[in-house]
């Protein structure tokens, strides 16, 4: 016991010292390892890791000429990474907050049914976008009241309007698949060409991934640098206590559900723009949600609250395109994407609570 | 200073408050003394601002003081220290010192975390408590290191009335006496004033300039801590038990003599 403690740093160390303390430079590679470890129990380290690796494995393991590592093959993978970038970003905050938000299928669906329905009212285009959008946002204030005013658990209130949303869409529909309006692409000698609105909501190649990359950052940096991110984690963390000190806990809730369905409304526009077609499908629009959900999760933002991150949900939603994509080159049974996606998920989840459990005890902040 | 009237407020069926009269004086320090469950928090909370009394009437520095949120009353200088510490464990302890009253960039909606920090530094330096590090989570910290930074939160508040709910909840003797120390020279500069709710008589006796006791939602007893002792205190706590246990039994013999009376069908 005393030559034990006679190598270890004077009782009087600071607390939150032992992981400097441990770490000093007794050698040269020490530092490094520290920044390693430091690095990983991030938030975001792991999925990062875990991303970086699968995109090696499939980068050596399929051969040369099934053109992996191309410009070409980023951009095929774009639409199976952009949108659960955006959709899993508001989701995030409301994931922070200890909710979640299942209406985003339904939103993703019904807007832009809805940015068809003003534009064939005769309202222009970009007019009839911020329209939809705005129905969006109407739908998020109702998920936000019920919630936060009529103090309904947010799983079912979403579940109730996620239904509501999908039928309507239906109903309006028809269950008829519309042509995007502005999204028609036109051919001439010089070649085909698209709208300056149809490239910026969507059809351009990288216009999804702008936009994605955009709303990520403007929400990451809201999260962690402004008063509405650090009530929104109060609120997940200690919800009386958040009250108590003062937080306008019912403000907060319904602008995160606004800003969620915000970014599934505008999501539902990029891909109907990008793929040329309104489909009132909601078999798809129920898997984009999970799949923003998962996204969040590998992500590194817990149901339970109080903690998450928007760049980890876009790393998270980048590691689900690698995996999707990189099992279609390797011709791979679609039937396993599932199966992968769920191991992903419950290690993940494992992952999470073991460095979670590192960092509190090396008290990383 | 502050003055409360006639306050009452039930949640539900059950009665917190029924009548509760009391004043501060301008730096002056109320003890607040009762059982568990006699209505200290609740008339606390209602001072705050955080809940609305049923009936009855405030006033601060002789105007009708109608507290809308924690965050009005806060403007108007009522702050408050809760019992359940009120701090958010997943949040830094500057964040948890400046919540909801966070500073930021001039002109931008960002937080300014250095400035944040600084002060958070300077308030904790001059009561004397020393963390390494303001950014960890306040869930790393031990419960006295806890409530030493909701202490310190409210006395930084730049309050006129400071209500603390039990302040020294949760601490070892050494950091108790570090916080009683903070609230005896807050009390020598004079400026500040402070109903506080305290179990320890010894402390209220030392800490504070008057003693109320609350009973069953009603202020009972209201004297300067010099005209009390410790043996009146004590002796005020031991009737009050021996009559709530008399009156528990009255009623259990009630109950008794009702089920003899209306024999089972």
């Amino acid at each position: 016991m005393s030559s034990t403690a006679a190598s270890e740093p004077p009782a009087s160390a600071p607390a939150g010292g032992p992981a400097q303390q441990r770490s000093a430079p007794r050698n040269a590679a020490v530092p490094a390892l520290d920044l390693i470890k430091r690095f990983l129990t991030a938030r975001e380290g792991s999925i990062v890791v875990v991303t970086v690796v699968l995109t090696l494995y499939f980068a050596f393991s399929l051969p040369a000429s099934s053109n992996f590592v191309t410009v070409a093959n980023f951009q095929n993978l774009l639409p199976y990474f952009a949108p659960y970038a955006i959709l899993a970003a508001g989701e995030v905050f409301l994931m922070i907050n200890a909710e979640i938000d299942l209406s985003v299928g339904g939103v993703y669906l019904f807007t832009p049914l809805m940015f068809y329905e003003f534009w064939n009212g005769g309202i222009p285009l970009l007019p009839s976008v911020i329209l939809a959008i705005g129905v969006a946002c109407v739908i998020g204030l109702v998920n936000g009241f019920i919630v936060a005013v009529l103090n309904v658990n947010s799983f079912i209130a979403t579940l109730g309007t996620l239904f509501t949303a999908s039928g309507l869409t239906l109903i309006v529909s028809h269950a008829e698949q519309l042509t995007t309006p502005g999204a028609t692409v036109t051919s001439n000698t010089s070649g085909n060409h698209i709208t300056t609105f149809a490239s910026v909501f969507g059809a351009g190649i990288y216009s999804e991934l702008i936009w994605a990359l955009v709303i990520v950052i403007a929400l990451q940096v809201a999260l962690t640098r402004t008063r509405w991110g650090l009530h929104t984690v109060a609120i997940g963390s200690n919800r009386i206590a958040a009250a108590e000190a003062g937080v306008k806990v019912r403000w907060v809730l319904i602008r995160n559900f606004v800003v969620c369905a915000a970014c599934a409304g505008l999501v539902g526009i990029l891909e109907s723009v990008r793929t040329d077609s309104i489909s009132p499908d909601p078999g798809s629009a129920t898997q984009l949600l999970l799949f923003a959900i998962a996204a969040a999760v590998i992500g590194g933002t817990l149901l339970a609250g109080g903690s998450g991150t928007v760049v980890g949900a876009m790393i998270g939603a980048l590691f689900l395109g690698v995996l999707q994509d990189g099992l279609a080159i390797k011709g791979v049974n679609a039937d396993y994407l599932d199966f992968y996606l769920g191991l992903a998920i419950l290690l993940a989840m494992a992952a999470n609570v073991y460095v979670g459990r590192v960092r509190r005890r090396s008290g990383v902040g | 200073m502050l003055r409360v009237a006639h306050i009452a407020k039930s949640f539900g069926p059950v009665t917190a408050l029924r009548d509760v009269s009391l004043h501060l004086k301008k730096g002056e320090v109320l003890g607040l003394l009762g059982d568990n469950g006699a209505g200290k928090s609740t008339l606390i909370k209602t001072i705050c601002g955080f809940q609305k009394q049923d009936s009855g009437e405030m006033w601060l520095k002789g105007e009708p003081y109608e507290p809308r949120s924690v965050a009005h009353a806060r403007s108007l200088g009522v702050d408050v220290v809760y019992q359940d510490l009120a701090l958010i464990d997943e949040l830094s302890v500057y964040q948890n010192m400046f919540l909801c009253r966070e500073q930021r960039v001039t002109g931008l909606p960002f937080l300014d975390r250095r400035k944040m920090k600084k002060e958070t530094r300077e308030a904790l330096d001059e009561i004397g408590i020393h963390l390494p590090r303001l950014d960890v989570p306040v869930a790393r910290l031990s419960g006295g290191q806890r409530q030493s930074i909701a202490v310190a939160r409210g006395v930084y508040s730049e309050a006129d009335i400071l209500l603390l709910d039990e302040p020294l909840a949760a601490m070892g003797a050494k950091e108790g006496a570090m916080i009683l120390d903070l609230i005896a020279r807050l009390k020598a500069e004079g400026k500040l004033s402070m109903i506080m709710i305290l179990h320890n008589y010894v402390h209220v006796l030392e800490s504070c300039d008057r003693v109320n006791m609350i009973v069953d939602g009603v202020i009972t007893f209201d004297k300067p801590s010099a005209e009390t002792s410790l043996a009146e205190l004590t002796e005020l706590v031991v009737d009050e038990y021996r009559r709530a246990r008399s009156a528990a039994q009255a009623e259990e013999a009630a109950e008794a003599a009702q089920a003899a009376a209306s024999p089972p069908e």
